[in-house]
Parts: structure tokens; C-alpha cells; sequence
């Protein structure tokens, strides 16, 4: 398959069920309400070594958030859901009650709750207020009032938490770094149109794929040697003598579909820049399909079929 | 569906507990069954009231009087609408649901109460709030004596500037964002309450005499 004089591989991502959530962050204007998101969805960029993958999602006019103020949408996984409520309650602790102005509520609904504030209200030291508000659908809904040197900090007391997947990718091969990277930048600012999706490596990319081992027998995973472009002529390599950079995008979801849509966004949108400008290939990392669940199919996902079922 | 209504008849002249009247017990109940139920020892429901509609959820009481006592006593679900004023004891240990009161009240109004929306139109009088124990009771008009007496937890919201006990103490004004939330939630009442927007309220916590947790949040 060519798009644009990009060669797509016939091959797959693989990715893996995890648990997800979504909290919607509002402060006093938006400036406030990023400072917060983004020390709660930094560093998460991988479950290896930061317990969660999480990212922004979207911003909120006033008029869609809870409190009507201006705020962002985060999305949060994690590989199990203990993890999840662990990551969650920390980051809430140390990033949004930290941070002036900020509020935070659900942003998702589901049977499953886990904590926001419900156990974050103790910093109130008895002089914490329960409200019991009913939502536009007449359900109450219990917020959190907790007494901080700015005010007041407000919180739901739970959000909802949902199956999610985890792991989507692809990969952009090209004749140079600052030719790649510039596809990767065009990908993630189509893909950040796309809700229910984060891209968690810094700026939405990732140059240090993986292969699962290593020589040294304490490492579970060292680096993609098969796609390392100065290896080329030392280990059995993916790549053409005329690829000199490799980068990934790793998209975490709610949904096959909403990760399928966001990879042919991405995988388009860096393929509309075309071969002359330095594009050479997309292909997708997978663990020979093996570990994960969930398997994306390039030509099919490029060709529409965003639901993963086979003809 | 359309509300369940109870129309005070004008021939009642004795005073009329009304706590029989709310969602939780009419709940399944017939119109012939709630006409017959027994209010008081000599006094049905249909002896007070003209009885029409039927939502045992959303309640109305029509041409209400100060005879009318204890209404929304204990409820725990739906909403009830007072049209006119009402005597002592609304909403008194409410567990839940809203209660509208577009005119006046009487004495004790949302005494011990625990949870859901008590909502007064009108003026309250003696002890309004007394014993409350969680749940947000506002009121538009002007506030007896007494105010908050005992209120343990729980939010009173008031418009016009109450005159409180020394329990009560002032802790400044504030701009707070949780009254957005709250506003948001009366948009849907059919009340005057809808037309809240303002964010700047004086808070008072009391009663110190007793637990000291409770609010009273005053916006003129």
C-alpha cells in the first residue's frame, strides 16, 4: 500500500486492555487550568516506570464544565485498576490541590467509581464540606469543599472508570530526523482533534522504542535494535540503507474505534507531507501478536475499517 | 405525568398535619387510596384537600395555609411544591428530594434535617434551620429569630442579611465556585431560586454552642 509515496506496511500494532479514566480540571482561566494538567499528566508517559500513561485530551469552554469555568480534559490508564486509583489520588493530592484556583471533577460515567476527593478531603482537617448537588439528569452528584489558603478547593468526590486500551502505535520512518519529527508534529495536531485519545510521550512521540529483553539479564526490555537506523549494518534490521530516523506514536483510548480513527488521522496527516519531503515508511511495533489483545491493522484502519472486524 | 395536587379547601379551619403527604409513602398509591388516607385521628386527606393528578413523585399544594404543618416531614425522594404560605415544620427532617415554598413559613422550618433541598420563597420564621444536620435550605425573604439554632452541618443560603445568634461567626466574604454548581442545579426548579448567579457571599460557621460545622452563606 503507497499514501502519497510513503510506503504503508502490511503489519500491525498491538496493544494491550488496560483500566481508564477521565477528570476534567477547571481553574480560574485557562492559563491555571494547564498548569494543573500538566503537572497531573507529567511524567506518565509509560506504565513501565511511571505507573500510569496520561495526557490532555481536549480544552472545555466555560459552558461545558461543571463549575463554569474554563478548564481541560485529562485521560488517564493504567494497566489494573489499583494502579489507577493509587496514581489518581496522588496526582490529585500533589497537582490539583496544589495548584491555585484549580478544580477537578468526573469526566466520565461508569458503575465503577474510584476515589477524586474522597479521601483527599482529610487535608480539610475536619473542616471539610460535603455538598449533595443533583446533576442536569436530576442524579446527585456529592462534591468535596476544602478549605486552602487560596479560597476553597473543589472537588467531586469520585470519578468513573472504565475498560480502556493501551498501546496503539505506529511508526514513521524517514530519510532524516528533522524530517521525521516534522511528520510526527503534523500526526499529533490531527490526532489531538480526535476525542478520547492521548498520545503520552513528550509532544505526542516517542524515539526510544522497545523490543521486549535484553542481553542483561536484570532489563525486561532494551532498545528496538531491528528499527535503531546506526545499526544497521550490525543487527538484523527493518530498515533500507536510505532510512536514517525512526520516531513512534503511542496513542492510548477508550475504544478500538477511537484509537483505530486517531491512527489513520495520524498515519494521513504525516503522509501528507509525501515521499519528497524525506517520508519513506509507516509500519507499527507488535510483539509478534502474542501479548497483546488488541491488534490494528494498518491497510484496514487506512482503508476505513475502524472496528477491527475482519471481512 | 402530570404533579399530584392537593388543593387546601376553604373550609378547613383546624390545624392540619401534612406529613403523611409526601412521595415515599404515596408512592403506588391510587387516588381513591390517598383520599382515604387518615391525616389525623378525625381528618382525612379528603376532608382537607381537593386531591387531583398523578405523579406521586412531584407534588403540589394549592391555596396553602399557615394551618398546614409538617409537610415534607421526613421525605426522603422527589420534589414538593408549596404554593402560598405554610405553617411550622417544612421540610423538618427532610432525608432528601426538593421542597419548594413560594410563600412564607412558619417556625422550625428544615428542623434536624439531613439531606436534599429546602427551599423558602418567602420569609422563615423562629428557629429556621434549627438541629439541621446536612442538606442546603434556602431562603429569599427575611429570617426570625433564632436563626441556625443548633444547626450542626449543612448550608443555609439566604439573600437578605440574617440577625444572628453570638454562636454564629463571621468568617469574611468569599467568592465560592462550588455556587455555580449549586445554581446549575436550580435551573431546573420552577422557583425564583433559578435566577441565582451571584458568587459573593459572606460565610458565618456555627453553631459553636454545639458541633459548629454548618454554614450560613449570605449573599446580600
Amino acid at each position: 500500500m503507497i499514501l502519497n509515496g510513503v510506503q504503508i506496511d502490511d503489519t500491525f500494532a498491538e496493544a494491550f486492555n488496560m483500566r481508564g479514566t477521565r477528570i476534567i480540571i477547571t481553574a480560574l482561566n485557562l492559563k491555571w487550568a494547564y498548569h494543573a494538567a500538566n503537572a497531573m499528566t507529567g511524567f506518565a508517559t509509560s506504565v513501565i516506570g511511571c505507573g500510569v500513561e496520561a495526557g490532555i485530551e481536549r480544552e472545555l469552554t466555560a459552558d461545558e464544565t461543571p463549575d463554569g469555568r474554563p478548564g481541560v480534559s485529562i485521560l488517564m490508564f493504567a494497566m489494573g485498576s489499583k494502579v489507577l486509583m493509587q496514581q489518581l489520588e496522588t496526582r490529585m493530592g500533589q497537582c490539583i490541590l496544589t495548584c491555585p484556583t484549580a478544580a477537578a471533577f468526573s469526566g466520565i460515567a461508569s458503575e465503577d467509581q474510584i476515589s477524586l476527593g474522597k479521601h483527599l478531603r482529610y487535608f480539610g482537617d475536619g473542616n471539610q464540606v460535603s455538598k449533595l448537588i443533583p446533576d442536569a439528569n436530576g442524579i446527585n452528584q456529592r462534591y468535596w469543599r476544602i478549605p486552602v489558603m487560596d479560597g476553597e478547593f473543589l472537588t467531586q468526590e469520585t470519578t468513573g472508570m472504565v475498560r480502556a486500551i493501551g498501546g496503539g502505535n505506529f511508526l514513521v520512518l524517514g530519510q532524516s530526523q528533522p524530517q521525521v519529527l516534522a511528520a510526527c508534529e503534523a500526526a499529533i495536531e490531527a490526532m489531538k482533534k480526535v476525542p478520547n485519545v492521548i498520545m503520552p510521550f513528550p509532544g505526542g512521540v516517542v524515539r526510544s522504542g522497545s523490543k521486549v529483553g535484553s542481553k542483561y539479564p536484570k532489563m525486561f526490555a532494551s532498545t528496538n535494535d531491528a528499527f535503531c537506523p546506526t545499526l544497521k549494518g550490525v543487527v538484523n534490521t527493518e530498515l533500507d540503507m536510505d532510512i536514517e530516523s525512526v520516531m513512534e506514536i503511542v496513542i492510548d483510548g477508550l475504544t478500538f474505534e477511537d484509537i483505530a480513527l486517531s491512527m489513520k488521522v495520524g498515519i494521513e496527516a504525516a503522509c501528507s507531507l509525501g515521499s519528497e519531503a524525506g517520508i519513506k515508511r509507516i509500519s507499527a511495533g507488535n510483539y509478534g501478536g502474542k501479548l497483546g489483545q488488541h491488534h490494528f491493522k494498518l491497510h484496514p484502519i487506512l482503508q476505513g475499517n475502524l472496528s477491527g472486524a475482519t471481512a | 405525568m402530570s404533579a399530584l395536587i392537593f388543593t387546601l379547601k376553604p373550609t378547613v379551619t383546624t390545624q392540619v398535619d401534612c406529613r403523611a403527604l409526601i412521595p415515599d409513602t404515596l408512592a403506588g398509591k391510587t387516588l381513591t387510596d390517598i383520599k382515604a388516607m387518615r391525616l389525623q385521628q378525625q381528618l382525612t386527606v379528603a376532608d382537607v384537600f381537593d386531591v387531583a393528578g398523578e405523579d406521586t413523585t412531584h407534588l403540589i399544594f394549592k391555596q396553602a395555609s399557615p394551618l398546614m404543618h409538617h409537610v415534607g416531614y421526613q421525605m426522603k425522594i422527589g420534589q414538593i411544591i408549596i404554593e402560598g404560605n405554610v405553617g411550622d415544620f417544612v421540610g423538618a427532617a427532610m432525608q432528601g428530594g426538593v421542597l419548594i415554598c413560594k410563600g412564607n413559613v412558619g417556625e422550625r422550618a428544615g428542623d434536624a434535617m439531613r439531606r436534599g433541598m429546602l427551599l423558602i420563597e418567602g420569609d422563615a420564621g423562629a428557629y429556621c434551620a434549627s438541629s439541621m444536620k446536612a442538606g442546603t435550605l434556602g431562603v429569599l425573604g427575611k429570617t426570625g429569630a433564632r436563626l441556625g439554632f443548633g444547626m450542626k452541618r449543612g448550608t443555609l443560603l439566604l439573600a437578605q442579611a440574617p440577625t444572628l445568634h453570638a454562636t454564629w461567626l463571621d468568617c469574611g466574604w468569599h467568592t465560592l465556585p462550588f455556587l455555580n454548581i449549586l445554581y446549575q442545579s436550580f435551573k431546573t426548579l420552577d422557583s425564583r431560586f433559578a435566577a441565582l448567579t451571584q458568587m459573593r457571599v459572606q460565610r458565618w460557621v456555627g453553631d459553636v454552642s454545639g458541633l459548629g460545622k454548618a454554614e450560613i452563606l449570605v449573599l446580600a
